[in-house]
């Protein structure tokens, strides 16, 4: 199942860049998320929990930042097994400048075997939707977190 | 013998076991339950083909309650792989997978437990880490071997390489001349092609799949309870690999809610729930959600064909050549391989075709096995040939029903030998026609269609003629015997008791083997019980399929039924003349009394005659006490009933949307018992049917995942689809069986799917479509008002 979406950050590309590779602002972005550990350069473990209708229930599973082009792309590859069954994603997010700030677009394809396909395959495409407009919200915060960070820093510097 | 004058048999008596089931009092598996039961669940597959690298029972195991956590590995060690009744190389096929599973739904490991859902907690609670192999999805890409191979061992994935028949094929030598086929071609003055599929469908019995294994160490017996059409078949299979002879294995199928021939096979979890009692020495149960039903229940037809067919431009087909693809699945069940082969039987239909070629391929694939539902091979058979005939009449312009007329097998060619090598044993096809033809108004419908279309409404017109393979059949054509069984007692009291080995499921046997036996006896129907589905019961049996309860087992009741008759006339004579020698023939029963035909003033009762022939003062010289007695029988030939079906639908324009709006069907299964099951008969296949033709459909994706794996996805008819199904009959019965009976519980799946895209295609003629494969989703039907006669 393919989805895709943009989303538009009011902050500069380099700032996007850093806070999208960030494992503390994955971690705090990813809704659910109870465990996020990195595990190799760019590969992290994670335990999610999704609590919507068929897909309900605990998923352990790994996500690797794949062929990442700085400032430009990277795709993000997931794969997680939990009791209703097993997911795989595989997406590309592309940042382009928007006037001050930045557009994130991703399209990608996500695939479920098990009951999350049997029972959940027509909800599937909302539940990523949804998450990932979670996601990119959360990941907005962090990423004015980080930057107020880097002020304070730098006002203090 | 004594003469009977009919009384019940003809007339439309309710099911005598509707008031039970319709107030919740039947007793289905699922309401048996035993001092100690545990339960079962099954861990399955969530891929479609891999190979097992390791299983972690470890936190299965240490849940509280759970008894018992086993994988196929170490099942296998006490458990075989599971027999097929079918001639054709197999590959073992374990009731649960030991090291590589090959479609989605496959049991991998066992859980016992106190309860059934600290069972289902603890199956999810095991982990198992599979290679995952490339799903092989595409039949005609797995023939290439593509993009991996099923078994190692069946090459490109072939599990029936080749099966040719028709015109010059030789059975015995092996040989195919294909002269004849290729001379109609050459001679025809037209050809026409099309690819046809006949997707795969999920039966959905009301009541899903369902086990009670109870093994009895002091004993050394068992006793399985299964939701089956056939407990007969299911003891001797069970006690054949759990190694329990057969003579202390009982098997009792209680209420069966719905079976359409999925309830035939025995199934890998019928097979574990014996040999785990076996193995613990305790009861056990296993109760089949929906969702293991759309998985793990074997699915029906799954059938690809490339159909040629020429003729004149009269109208006269002279030649057929088809090429059939089965989508078999992973492996092979009980009857699997067997049901494309009833395909290729019936590809004459009702025509007196004079060339005909066939040719059947059975491919692995990485899906659920497919197997007998309702028609088993028979509708895909009529559909394609029907589909075929309807493109004729199309590309002549000529009205289809003439054209069926025309290439009709005709009222005094019976018995046909047709070019596939069935023999039909009857048939009036064109009175069946005229009669559907006159009962549609036809030529009323076409002006209604004609005007409809004048008014830019896309309506159309469809009509089919079938002819099925029936009451299966003589031992020679079915591995575990095609004969059957009944026993008649008359008991003390003057009450009849009657077993059968016809195991009913939805047939209602109860009501006309009564409506049979009243007549036979002369007595009120409620004063005989029909006993089914127990073989500590009924002696033996071998079950019900094929549309074969009446044509057969109705049969063997009959003769039965005539042994007692003759002894207790006999007795009757003895107790109405003492001191003569007396013809007993001339009895007759009538009434619930007995007497001399020439001598109706002077009778005894039934209850009477009974109480004597148990306390024979004096015994009648020649007769043994008792009043009990048991038949075997089987037909010489299968029977081969046919119908008509009619129907009109519309499409939306604007949104493809199909609405059948009328379906016509005039039906001959030979003698007919009692019409009212008979018309419910045919209202359940004609529902199972329309279902075919517009809305269900099993669907896999490219990783062999299941995408219709609920009610939500995979659509089930209502009431509300259908318009009302306007009936009717022509009686033709066969000389194979004494009743003139020839079977109907599959009729209605046959001519539906046929006649409806028939119509689908008519009301979408303006776009120059010729063929619309099935279902009719309103999208695809949507992109050829759109896109140009292109879906």
């Amino acid at each position: 199942m393919e989805v895709s979406g943009d989303h538009k950050f009011e902050a500069p590309r380099t700032a996007v860049w850093a806070a999208l590779l960030d494992p503390a602002a994955l971690k705090a972005s990813m809704p659910g998320c109870e465990k996020f550990e990195e595990v190799g350069t760019n590969s992290y473990d994670l335990t999610i929990r999704i609590g919507i209708a068929a897909i309900k229930g605990t998923y352990t599973g790994n996500v690797q930042v794949v062929e990442p082009v700085e400032n430009e792309s990277y795709r993000l590859v997931v794969s997680g097994t939990g009791k209703p069954g097993r997911v795989q994603g595989d997406a590309k997010l592309m940042l382009s400048d928007e006037g001050e700030g930045t557009r994130v677009t991703y399209t990608g394809e996500v695939k479920a075997q098990g009951a999350i396909s049997r029972l959940g395959s027509r909800l599937l495409g909302g539940a990523a939707r949804l998450m990932i407009g979670q996601f990119m919200k959360a990941m907005e915060e962090q990423v004015a977190r980080r930057e107020e960070a880097q002020d304070a820093k730098e006002k203090g510097a | 013998m004594a003469v009977v004058t009919p009384k019940m048999i003809g007339e439309r008596i309710k099911r005598r076991e509707d008031p039970r089931l319709i107030q919740g009092l039947g007793t289905y598996v699922d309401d048996i339950k035993l001092p100690g039961m545990l339960h079962l669940a099954f861990k399955r597959s969530d891929i479609a083909h891999g190979i097992i690298k390791s299983i972690d029972v470890s936190e299965a195991q240490s849940m509280p309650g759970v008894e018992l956590v086993i994988t196929g590995a170490e099942l296998k060690e006490f458990l075989p792989p599971m027999p097929i009744g079918t001639p054709f190389p197999s590959p073992d096929h374990y009731s649960v997978a030991v090291d590589r599973v090959r479609y989605q739904g496959e049991p991998v490991a066992v859980v016992v437990a106190a309860d059934r859902y600290l069972a289902r907690d603890a199956a999810d609670a095991i982990v198992v880490d599979y290679e995952v192999l490339p799903a092989v999805i595409d039949p005609e890409v797995a023939m290439q071997g593509q993009p991996a191979l099923v078994h190692e061992a069946f090459e490109n994935n072939l599990a029936v390489p080749y099966v040719p028949g028709g015109t010059g094929f030789d059975a015995e030598a092996g040989t195919v001349d294909n002269s004849a086929v290729d001379k109609a071609f050459a001679e025809a003055d037209f050809t026409l092609s099309q690819r046809m599929m006949n997707q795969r469908l999920a039966p959905t019995a009301m009541e899903a799949r369902g086990v009670v294994a109870h093994y009895e160490p002091g004993k050394d017996t068992l006793t399985i309870w299964s939701s089956t059409q056939n407990p007969h078949i299911l003891k001797t299979f069970v006690a054949a690999l759990t190694g329990i002879p057969d003579n202390q294995v009982r098997a009792i199928a209680p209420e069966v809610g719905g079976g359409f021939g999925c309830k035939i096979n025995i199934y890998g979890e019928d097979y574990v729930a014996a040999a785990l009692s076996k193995q613990l020495g305790k009861p056990l149960k296993w109760i089949e959600d929906r969702s293991e039903a759309f998985q793990a229940t074997i699915h029906g037809r799954g059938i690809l064909a490339y159909v040629d067919i020429c003729g004149k431009n009269d109208g006269k087909v002279t030649g057929l050549k088809i090429k059939l693809i089965a989508d078999i699945g992973a492996y092979n069940m009980i009857l699997t391989a067997a049901i494309p082969t009833l395909t290729m039987l019936m590809l004459n239909g009702t025509y007196d075709i004079p060339a005909i070629r066939a040719e059947l391929t059975e491919v692995f694939t990485n899906k659920m096995p497919t197997d007998a539902y309702r028609g088993a091979g028979r509708p895909e058979g009529t559909y394609f040939v029907e589909r075929a005939m309807d493109m004729v009449a199309r590309h002549l312009g000529m009205d289809p029903a003439e054209v069926k007329r025309k290439n009709f097998i005709k009222a005094d060619q019976f018995p046909f030998a047709t070019q596939m090598g069935a023999v039909y044993d009857s048939g009036d096809y064109e009175k069946t026609l005229d009669l559907a033809l006159k009962n549609a108004n036809w030529e009323g419908l076409k002006a209604e269609r004609d005007r409809a279309k004048s008014e830019g409404r896309l309506v159309g017109l469809g009509v089919s003629f079938y002819v099925e393979v029936c009451g299966l059949g003589p031992s020679a054509s079915l591995p575990t015997g095609g004969w059957e069984y009944s026993s008649v007692t008359v008991e003390r009291s003057g009450k009849v008791t009657a077993t059968t080995g016809s195991s009913p499921h939805g047939q209602g046997n109860e009501t006309t083997f009564s409506q049979m036996l009243a007549d036979q006896f002369g007595i009120p129907m409620s004063d005989v019980t029909i006993l089914h589905g127990d073989t500590g019961v009924v002696k033996q049996g071998i079950g019900t399929f094929g549309s074969r309860s009446q044509a057969v087992g109705g049969t063997v009741l009959m003769k039965a039924g005539d042994k007692v008759k003759d002894k207790m006339a006999r007795f009757a004579a003895a107790m109405l003349n003492p001191n003569e020698e007396t013809d007993a023939s001339e009895m007759v029963f009538q009434d619930g009394t007995i007497y001399f035909r020439d001598a109706p003033g002077n009778s005894v009762t039934f209850a009477d005659v009974a109480a004597y022939a148990y306390v024979p003062v004096p015994l009648p010289e020649g007769l043994d006490p008792g009043l009990s007695e048991q038949a075997f029988w089987e037909p010489s030939n299968n029977t081969y009933p046919y119908g008509c079906h009619i129907s009109m639908i519309e499409i939306d324009r604007d949104t493809g949307e199909p609405k059948l709006l009328k379906l016509i069907a005039v039906d001959d299964c030979g003698t007919v018992v009692n019409p009212l099951i008979v018309e419910g008969q045919i209202h359940g296949g004609l529902a199972q049917g329309i279902g075919q033709a517009m809305i269900e459909e099993v669907v896999y994706d490219d990783d062999g995942q299941l995408i219709t794996g609920s009610f939500m996805d995979y659509a089930m008819p209502r009431a509300t689809d259908f318009p009302r199904f306007e009936l009717d009959k022509t009686v033709t019965p066969t000389p194979v069986n004494p009743l003139g009976a020839k079977g109907v519980g599959e009729a209605g799946t046959l001519g539906s799917t046929p006649c409806i895209v028939n119509a689908a295609v008519d009301a979408l003629s303006e776009f120059g479509v010729t063929h619309i494969d099935m279902m009719l989703r309103p999208e695809k039907l949507w992109r050829i008002i759109n896109q140009g006669g292109k879906s």
